[in-house]
This record gives C-alpha cells, sequence and structure tokens, in this order.
C-alpha cells in the first residue's frame, strides 16, 4: 500500500530516519498541537504530484495554517479526495539530496538510487546526476551498497547520505517495503540530514506479519480503504469513478481491469473494479451481498453488469449464490445483466431466467443490453 | 525434456495435496494427462488422494518417484519453506499458483532458485500447460487448444478469456506459461524469450500484460536483443487504472510514472510488438496473422 507521507514519516522514524517536527490535522480548527513555525501545510492523499495539484502551501502565522487546511482538505486529486494535512515546520538553509531503496525484480535484490541535487521530479535529472547501485536483499549487503555508493559524493552530501543510506537499508527489510523515496533529503552544513518527503510503498501480502502497518488500516484519514477492505473481507474492490454509472461485479484482476479499459474506450463509465475471486466464496452469499451494498454507494449507477470467466468454478452455483444475494439486498435496485462463460452455463441460464435475468455468452451483447438500461443510442 | 515444455513423460509432485485446492487441482491436472507421481503431506492417516501416492516431504517423494516438478499449493507464508524443500530434493522447475507470497520472500525464493539452476514460475501464477498435453496449475481445459502461439501472461482470468476466444476462432497454443501478478517473479517474460525464439511448435508469441513494474520494458528489451524473427502480440490491462492502489495484483501497482501503460505500449512498439486495445481486436489480429 502506497503510505500517506504522514503515515511514511512516523514508520520511518521508528527506523531512525527523522523528518521535520510535523502533526496531522483532520479539520483546519484543531492547531493547538503545531510545532514552532513557519510551516508548511501538505495535503495528505496516496499519489505524487501533489505540489502541482496545490496541495502544498505556506504558511506564516496559525491562522494561515488554518486557512490553507481549509483550502487544501476536501479537495479532490488524482480521484482521491484529501481528509487531512500535515503540517510540518520549514527547514531554511538545508541543500536537497535525493535517496531511494526499491525491489530489482531482474536482480532479485534492491536497487538503490542517490543524487546530490533533489527536491524535483528525480525523472527529470540527467542521467549521470544519478548514482545507482544493486544490493542483495540483506542488511549487510545492502548497508555496504548504500555506504559505498554514498562516497561517490563529495562533502556533507556524502556524509548524509551514506547516514540515510544505512538508515533505510534496515528499515526497507524491516518493513518488507516495496519502495522508500526521500526526496527531497534535506542535508544541513554538518552533514545532519531529515526527511522533506517520503514516498513509501509497503507490501499488503506481508500486512499479516508488519502489525504497525497493519494497524495503520483504522487509520483516521481513512486512506487504504482497498487495502481495509481485502483485508477484511478477501476481495479487491476499487472504485474508479465515484460519478460511474456501470456497477461490475467481476472475478480476475487481468479481466477487470481490461473490462474497464474497454468500457471506458466505448465512452462507458464504470463505477468499480472488482476481484470478487469466486474460487472463494465457498457456497456463501456472504461476500456477494457485502459487495452489493457497497455498489449501492454510487449514487450514479444504474445498471449492475456480471462478467465472470469460469474456468474452475461451477457457474450454476454461482448463479443460485447471486440471485439468492440479490434477495438479500432488496435495497440493491439496479437492473442486471449477467455476462457468463465457462462450467455449468446451462444450469446457469435456468437458475438466472427463473430470476429475470438473462444470460449472455457473449460481451457485446451484454454490453449492448447496458447500453440499453441507460438509455444510450445503439 | 526441454523445460519449461513438459510432456506427459515429465513426473510432476504436488506439495499440499490434502489441502482443498491441491485435491481439487490434483484430479484436475491428472484428467488432463499431467504425470502427477506423487503428493506431498503431513497428513499421516491418508495412503493416497485422486489415486496418487502420498510422501511425507519432497525428499521423499522425488527419490521415490523420479520426478523433476514440483506444483506446490500451500499457504502464501509457507510457500517459501516449501521451495526451499523442493529445491533440496532436486526438482529442476517449481510452479507456485500461491496468491499473496511476501514480495521479501520472494526475493529470497528468487535467488535460491537462480542459485541451484532450478526453473520459478510464479508467484501467483495461474500455472502453465502445453495444451492438449499436460498442465501444471489452475489452466482451463475450455482455454486450452493446441496450436502456433505462445502464451505468456501476469493474468489467469484475463489468459483463460483470452485463450478461450482465440482457440473458438481455431487459434491453439503451443506453450502457455502464466508468469504471474506478483512484483517479483521466478521466470519474467524477457527470460522466456530465448526459449520461444527456439522452440519449434510456437509461430508467433502473445503476452497479456499488466500495469505495474518493468516487466513489459524489460521485455521488449529482450526481443530486440534476441532479433526475435516471430510476430509479437500484446495486450495490456489498466490503462485506466488509478495511481497508488494495487488492483488485485500485487504488483498491478503504480505511482508517478512508474510502471504506467503509456510507457509499457511505447516500449513494446518500438519492439516491433502489435499491441491491440481491447480483446476482440487482439482475437481478430492474432487469428488473421496464424490462420
Amino acid at each position: 500500500m502506497y503510505l500517506l507521507e504522514h503515515d511514511a514519516k512516523q514508520l520511518l522514524a521508528r527506523h531512525n530516519i527523522p523528518a521535520p517536527q510535523g502533526c496531522l490535522l483532520t479539520q483546519p480548527t484543531a492547531v493547538h498541537a503545531l510545532p514552532a513555525g513557519p510551516w508548511v501545510v501538505k495535503g495528505q492523499i496516496t499519489a505524487g504530484g501533489r505540489g502541482k495539484a496545490g496541495l502544498i502551501k505556506k504558511a506564516d502565522s496559525s491562522a494561515d495554517v488554518v486557512a490553507r487546511a481549509a483550502d487544501i482538505i476536501g479537495k479532490t486529486a488524482k480521484g482521491r479526495t484529501v481528509n487531512a494535512v500535515r503540517v510540518e515546520q520549514q527547514v531554511d538553509g538545508a541543500s536537497e539530496a535525493y535517496i531511494a531503496m526499491m525491489l530489482d525484480p531482474a536482480a532479485a535484490g534492491v536497487r538503490i538510487i542517490m543524487a546530490a541535487q533533489g527536491g524535483m521530479d528525480i525523472e527529470t535529472l540527467p542521467r549521470e546526476a544519478l548514482k545507482t547501485a544493486s544490493a542483495a536483499p540483506d542488511v549487510a549487503a545492502l548497508t555496504a551498497a548504500a555506504e559505498k555508493l554514498a562516497a561517490a559524493f563529495p562533502g556533507v552530501a556524502g556524509k548524509a547520505l551514506a547516514g540515510a543510506g544505512r538508515a533505510m537499508a534496515a528499515a526497507f527489510l524491516a518493513e518488507e517495503a516495496l519502495l522508500i523515496e526521500i526526496n527531497p533529503l534535506f542535508v544541513n552544513a554538518d552533514g545532519s540530514w531529515l526527511a522533506g518527503d517520503a514516498k513509501f510503498v509497503t507490501d499488503d501480502s506481508a500486512l499479516s506479519r508488519q502489525p504497525q502497518q497493519h494497524a495503520l488500516l483504522a487509520d483516521v484519514c481513512a486512506a487504504y480503504v482497498e487495502t481495509r477492505l481485502k483485508d477484511a473481507h478477501g476481495c479487491d474492490y476499487v472504485v474508479v469513478d465515484p460519478e460511474g454509472e456501470i456497477a461490475l461485479l467481476t472475478t480476475g484482476a487481468g479481466l477487470s481491469m481490461m473490462l474497464i479499459d474497454e468500457m471506458r474506450g466505448a465512452e462507458l463509465k464504470p463505477y468499480n473494479f472488482l476481484d470478487i475471486r469466486t474460487g472463494g466464496l465457498r457456497g456463501e452469499t456472504k461476500r456477494l451481498v457485502n459487495v452489493l451494498k457497497w455498489m449501492r454507494e454510487g449514487r450514479n449507477v444504474k445498471v449492475l453488469l456480471i462478467n465472470i470467466f469460469a474456468g474452475i468454478t461451477e457457474l450454476g452455483e454461482f448463479s443460485r449464490l447471486l440471485v439468492s444475494a440479490l434477495k438479500d439486498v432488496p435495497e440493491f435496485k439496479a437492473p442486471v445483466v449477467a455476462r457468463l462463460v465457462g462450467n455449468g452455463m446451462e444450469t446457469a441460464r435456468g437458475v438466472l431466467a427463473d430470476a429475470g435475468i438473462t444470460l449472455h455468452s457473449d460481451l457485446d451483447a451484454a454490453l449492448a443490453e447496458v447500453r440499453k438500461h441507460l438509455g444510450v443510442k445503439q | 525434456m526441454s523445460l519449461p515444455r513438459i510432456d506427459r513423460s515429465t513426473k510432476v509432485i504436488l506439495q499440499g495435496i490434502s489441502g482443498r485446492a491441491g485435491r481439487l487441482h490434483s484430479r484436475l491436472m491428472k484428467e488432463y494427462g499431467t504425470n502427477l507421481v506423487g503428493g506431498v503431506s503431513p497428513a499421516k492417516d491418508v495412503r493416497e488422494i485422486n489415486g496418487i501416492p502420498l510422501f511425507p516431504d519432497c525428499a521423499a517423494a522425488v527419490k521415490a518417484t523420479g520426478a523433476t516438478v514440483s506444483v506446490a499449493l500451500v499457504g502464501a507464508y509457507d510457500l517459501l519453506d516449501a521451495m526451499r524443500e523442493a529445491v533440496a530434493a532436486g526438482v529442476k522447475m517449481i510452479v507456485t499458483p500461491t496468491e499473496g507470497m511476501p514480495v521479501h520472500d520472494a526475493l529470497k525464493a528468487k535467488r535460491l532458485t537462480q542459485d541451484a539452476g532450478v526453473l520459478w514460475i510464479g508467484g501467483s501464477t495461474p500455472g502453465m500447460a502445453v495444451a492438449e498435453t499436460a498442465k501444471l496449475g489452475f489452466l482451463p481445459d475450455v482455454s486450452l487448444k493446441s496450436g502456433p502461439l505462445g502464451l505468456m501472461s501476469k493474468s489467469g482470468t484475463l489468459s483463460y478469456e483470452s485463450g478461450f476466444r482465440l482457440a473458438q476462432r481455431g487459434v491453439g497454443t503451443s506453450v502457455w506459461i502464466g508468469v504471474g501478478g506478483d512484483p517479483v517473479k521466478g521466470l519474467r517474460y524477457s527470460d522466456l524469450v530465448p526459449f520461444y525464439a527456439q522452440d519449434a511448435q510456437t509461430r508467433a508469441l502473445l503476452i497479456i500484460g499488466e500495469i505495474g513494474g518493468h516487466d513489459e520494458e524489460d521485455f521488449a528489451e529482450a526481443l530486440k536483443a534476441q532479433a526475435f524473427a516471430k510476430p509479437v502480440f500484446a495486450l495490456i490491462a489498466g490503462k485506466t487504472a488509478p495511481e497508488g492502489v494495487a488492483m488485485g495484483h500485487a504488483g498491478a501497482l503504480t505511482y508517478g510514472s512508474h510502471g504506467g501503460y503509456a510507457a509499457k505500449r511505447a516500449a513494446l512498439e518500438a519492439a516491433g510488438v502489435t499491441v491491440y486495445d481491447t480483446l476482440n481486436a487482439m482475437v481478430g489480429g492474432v487469428a488473421e496473422k496464424l490462420l
């Protein structure tokens, strides 16, 4: 999961990676906990490019902080709503460097990247400004590689990068990170350093054995909705467009993503991504009932499209569960269009017909019925 | 035997055969023609499952059967240990369909298999198959028709649907390899380019990719390095997916420009790959080229 900057900094602080003093505000009023100013007010969303999106502003007085926070909280950027700001002490007089560690899937290791300049998008830096190395995923190898790489930078930058590299190596492995990027790394004249910004991506698959990360799911900002749902319900559900018109009941990540892309390409507006994992239903309607209830939150949802390719799952049984789940959620009133292919299709056709649902085997035919319900001309 | 090409003489064991998935898929694999010679299970009161003899550990199973391939259907947090056991027992290829292996475990597993010269397909792989011969993992029979198209996919379902529609159009597959949806995997698309280049049955190659990571870009580089002479087609899912959210697969996560759709498409097209926007267009394009 892609952590909010505030959560990333809290987690990094446990591994001796300090950041400027700051606090989290979910309301633009509660300012008693502020560190000494002046400040930067930073909107918290799980995506980059926050500066360009107007989510990072400076503030000189506490009244300013409240005004900036009021501006930023509630804004939407990259499809995410800002539910909180981190108010942080401004850092003056420091130079800015760059350090990151990320997976190296080809070498089965960890890639380290360092630069003496930071603060901007790293991809805009000339290649020769970046120094990079790959190391084995153990503390000794990763620390040694980071120190060696830092030694190529003269002066205080090298000293700071070495220190940050040592701490980051330990953090990366202990937290089972996929990416940790500190950009900028503030470097003071004495070689001391602070994390100016932090991008931290953790591994959802390791969540059950990372209690500190698991605790973030209860985060006040509700930033990790998708991971929380998966953790609690065992399926992947992402609202891709809160204004979307077509709820999707689908299985399989790749097929569901592709369906969304194709629908958008055809100017249809899907509401959600879903990998229900039919193999995990185990004869119970619970997961289907939950999903139908979540879909009711889509205020523009006008139709439900079911798209299942069943290689192993028995579609007759799936259809019985579906019809039963729809009965259990009578408040879900949108018409249902079903496209099912695979094992037990003929049984499924009968079960659905009894519930007034036509089974399509062809996706285009199903989409034509979706359009009919939306009142779109064919 | 030229791995990863398997046939009906390839001896296979299944780790975790007494679990729910193990029981189901050992039966389905066996019915398809896979030479499943043993199962590994701690169950003490059972001698066989689906007519397949059980062994207490990999070493015993390999010693008794001469198996060279293992399919591991164990829990995500037990997978690394299961792979260590299989490698120590001397198998030459391991297929791991289990979803949710921690990524740092996958880093260790990749080093382990590489150092031992063992091929690893996974994690989160739907499996692999030589159509109408044998399969390892979950690939549905209805999508498997023998033919000239090599197929590699991160996704299970999107490849099932693709294989099914292609089969309906009369296009079959040669060697189908689900590389899996995890960020760190054993065999990546790029590793398999030399294999498909020399595989005589394969006349063209389809890769089903998705957002996240750099596998598609590295594959494009490998095609160029190989001067790959067969036609290559691609579908890439996740063009319109939001940033910062793992879309079902742990690997399908973009942040900033990292792992985005545009770079993948550009890299593939620069390597001469035909990239399609829809399943229908892909099926039509591939059929036109191969039929």
